[in-house]
């Protein structure tokens, strides 16, 4: 009996003291649920961003971060279903345009206007804000411009097919695939299981150059219409590289890891990626002594915008509306911390193209400065989901993948996404 | 017996009631609120809105459900007429005294409790176009015109999918045999024998006959297994190429958390439900009328 007494009291005396000293800190810190997509296999994330966040956690000791991290592809689907039940956490990435818009609208976030001033004083450009701005207010700060489209080529490979440049125009291009196939290489290495790539990286750029980069936004006011020739002549071009086989044949049931280590494994002659790939890249060409070239896509004939290049802004936090004050002044205090000058810089070293007004570091590598190179020929354009509306996106990506599977063409497609407008 | 369990009525109530509560609470509650989500159109975030039947006129308006319908189809039948048969003779084998059963039994049971998606990553480079185990032994045995594009074929990918649904599960209806074959008197099989019944004709008008029950329950499970089936293809394939593999379960899925159109999913789902309920009454009266 006394045995059981005692474990008692013991019992009663632990349970006192885990609650007393839990509620003794929670006057002290205060705690934040972080979510974000930033695995760390990109240099971007694990030299800038994930430090970044550590730093800031070892000058506060008292704001505490619970952080999750969720890979890209599960992330969008899971803030969505959470935002749809309404339980999203005090900071999270959020992704631009269409995509927080739903969250914008139903009240979840705050908005940062009390603050923004801090970036667009002389940082940021209220511009470089815009796919995060509703009704003139910005609910993120993006850290990154993620332009969604680059060719990667092994210039190698491309000698022995008997081109030592880029091609010009499709036309060519077309014709250097087939001598690739001939030397019984895969032209195109493209892995679109995951159904985003030939949207995001493909048809984003192509239709920005045929239908010129307001036509989106044109349709969605329903001033001009999916079914557009060059539209269609967009889908065409997609359609005309699969038929041709200048992709691998397994190309739908490749992710895009799979796609690059099919480059990097010279089974394919390019790839195209995202702005995402360039330092992957370079660091890959380095080590396995590769010779690697950077490019766009060529340019097909009857262009609108020939030097259009998607691309939008990314790797964005916004907050959660109705916090405590605390919260709230914590919140703002890491968003100040983590969007600074510092980390823009810092972010150019690791090749990411940035949406502030800094200074180029003058230690950044050859290879990065030909890359910014080419972007300044460009102009950005719109990449397509972060424009459409969710069902369209479904729509198109679902749609391009069939489009390759020779299960539907061109006209269907474009017909298909004008019935979902 | 009976005066045990009229003493223990209120116990055994009492036992049950947890997992009953559970169940109630996380899958029949569920099925009604789906059921009432399934008449309106919702996006996740602005207010529902009443739409009536409509999401089920687009349901069975959308060739990509009918497609998915008919890939689910597919599953049941591989697994009904794949995993009951082939877990059946595995399970007649391994239950007589042969060297290494205890062995055999592990083996083939071992995928079972396998994750999902670890089996799917594996089979996915199994089927690998390029460097694949399959296409690899094709060739080196001189079989190249049967070389294939296992999983970006819309012709064959569902196949293919199927196969590995099928070796993924037979190890649970095995398990499930091997059980039932070991409540299988000895007496009854002993006597058969003396009375000249041997080998097939044992297996057929005794061993059956006994073990039906196991049998009914299987085909059941394996139909409701089959109707829910996602993970495995998802991780596989994600649906495509070109919705060649979508199943139902996916459809709702993608429609649901990817269209955002939670209203159309809701209905898919009510469907996969009353769908499921309708075959298995069939299958179940089937074997009754069979009995008769």
């Amino acid at each position: 009996m006394i045995n059981k007494k005692n474990s008692l009291i013991i019992f009663i005396v632990l349970i006192v003291g885990i609650l007393f000293t839990s509620s003794v800190m929670a006057q002290e810190t205060v705690e934040l649920e972080m979510w974000h997509a930033w695995t760390g296999q990109d240099a971007f994330a694990s030299e800038v961003l994930l430090p970044k966040i550590e730093e800031f956690q070892e000058n506060n000791p008292n704001i505490k971060l619970k952080i999750q991290v969720i890979p890209n592809d599960s992330y969008r689907t899971k803030l969505r279903t959470q935002a749809a039940g309404g339980q999203i956490p005090d900071i999270m990435q959020t992704y631009p345009g269409s995509e927080v818009q739903p969250l914008v609208e139903a009240g979840l976030l705050m908005d940062l206007e009390g603050i923004i001033d801090y970036w667009t004083d002389d940082l940021i450009p209220r511009d470089s804000l815009s796919a995060y701005t509703f009704n003139d207010k910005v609910y993120a700060i993006p850290a990154k411009v993620n332009y969604t489209h680059f060719a990667f080529y092994n210039k190698d490979m491309l000698a022995e097919a008997g081109y030592t440049e880029w091609p010009e125009t499709y036309e060519e291009f077309k014709v250097m695939g087939d001598a690739l196939k001939e030397n019984d290489i895969v032209p195109i290495s493209l892995g679109n299981k995951a159904k985003w790539v030939l949207q995001s990286i493909y048809i984003s750029t192509i239709g920005d150059r045929l239908t010129g980069i307001d036509y989106l936004e044109d349709v969605l006011a329903g001033e001009r219409k999916f079914t557009d020739p060059a539209f269609i002549k967009a889908l065409d071009v997609i359609k005309e590289l699969a038929d041709e086989g200048y992709f691998n044949k397994d190309a739908n049931s490749l992710n895009d890891m799979e796609m690059r280590q099919a480059f990097y494994q010279k089974r394919a002659a390019m790839f195209f990626g995202g702005a995402w790939d360039i330092g992957g890249v370079i660091e890959t060409a380095k080590e396995e002594n590769m010779n690697v070239g950077i490019a766009t896509f060529p340019q097909i004939e009857g262009e609108v915008a020939p030097k259009a290049l998607s691309g939008v802004t990314g790797s964005a936090f916004s907050i959660r509306s109705g916090l405590s004050e605390a919260q709230k002044e914590a919140a703002i205090k890491f968003l100040k911390f983590f969007y600074s000058e510092e980390t823009y810089v810092d972010l150019l070293r690791t090749g990411s193209f940035v949406p502030a007004k800094v200074d180029l570091p003058a230690d950044i590598s050859p290879q990065f400065q030909d890359v910014i190179n080419l972007v300044n020929e460009h102009q950005i354009g719109p990449v397509y989901d972060a424009v459409l509306p969710i069902n369209l996106i479904q729509t198109i990506n679902n749609g391009l993948q069939s489009l390759t599977a020779g299960e539907i063409t061109s006209e269907e497609l474009a017909q298909k996404m004008q019935d979902n407008l | 017996m009976e005066h045990i369990y009229k003493h223990k009525k209120k116990l055994i109530y009492l036992g049950i009631l947890p997992a009953f509560l559970l169940y109630l609470g996380f899958v029949i509650v569920p099925i009604f609120i789906s059921a009432r989500y399934s008449l309106v159109e919702w996006n996740g975030f602005s207010p529902p809105a009443f739409v009536g039947l409509e999401n089920y006129a687009e349901m069975f308006g959308n060739n990509v459900f009918w497609r998915s319908l008919k890939n689910n189809m597919v599953v049941v039948l591989a697994s009904v007429l794949g995993q009951v048969p082939i877990g059946f003779l595995l399970a007649l084998l391994v239950n007589q005294k042969i060297k290494g059963r205890h062995f055999f039994r592990t083996i083939i049971f071992m995928p079972v409790v396998i994750s999902a998606v670890i089996i799917s990553l594996v089979w996915s480079m199994v089927y690998n176009y390029n460097f694949g185990l399959l296409n690899n032994i094709l060739n080196f045995v001189g079989l190249e015109s049967w070389v294939q594009n296992w999983l970006s074929n819309p012709d064959i990918a569902m196949f293919s999918v199927a196969a590995v649904i099928i070796w993924q599960f037979v190890g649970l209806y095995f398990i499930i045999f091997l059980a039932a074959l070991q409540t299988v008197p000895d007496e009854i099989l002993e006597a058969a024998k003396i009375d000249g019944a041997q080998g097939w004709k044992r297996t057929l008008y005794i061993t059956i006959p006994l073990v039906k029950d196991s049998i009914l329950a299987s085909i059941v499970l394996c139909i409701s297994g089959s109707l829910k089936t996602f993970a495995l293809i998802y991780v596989m394939t994600n649906g495509g190429p070109s919705h060649a593999t979508e199943v139902m379960a996916i459809h709702m899925y993608d429609n649901t958390f990817n269209g955002m159109k939670f209203g159309y999913g809701s209905a898919v789902s009510i469907f996969i439900v009353v769908f499921g309920i309708v075959l298995v009454t069939i299958v179940r009266n089937l074997f009754a009328r069979f009995e008769n």
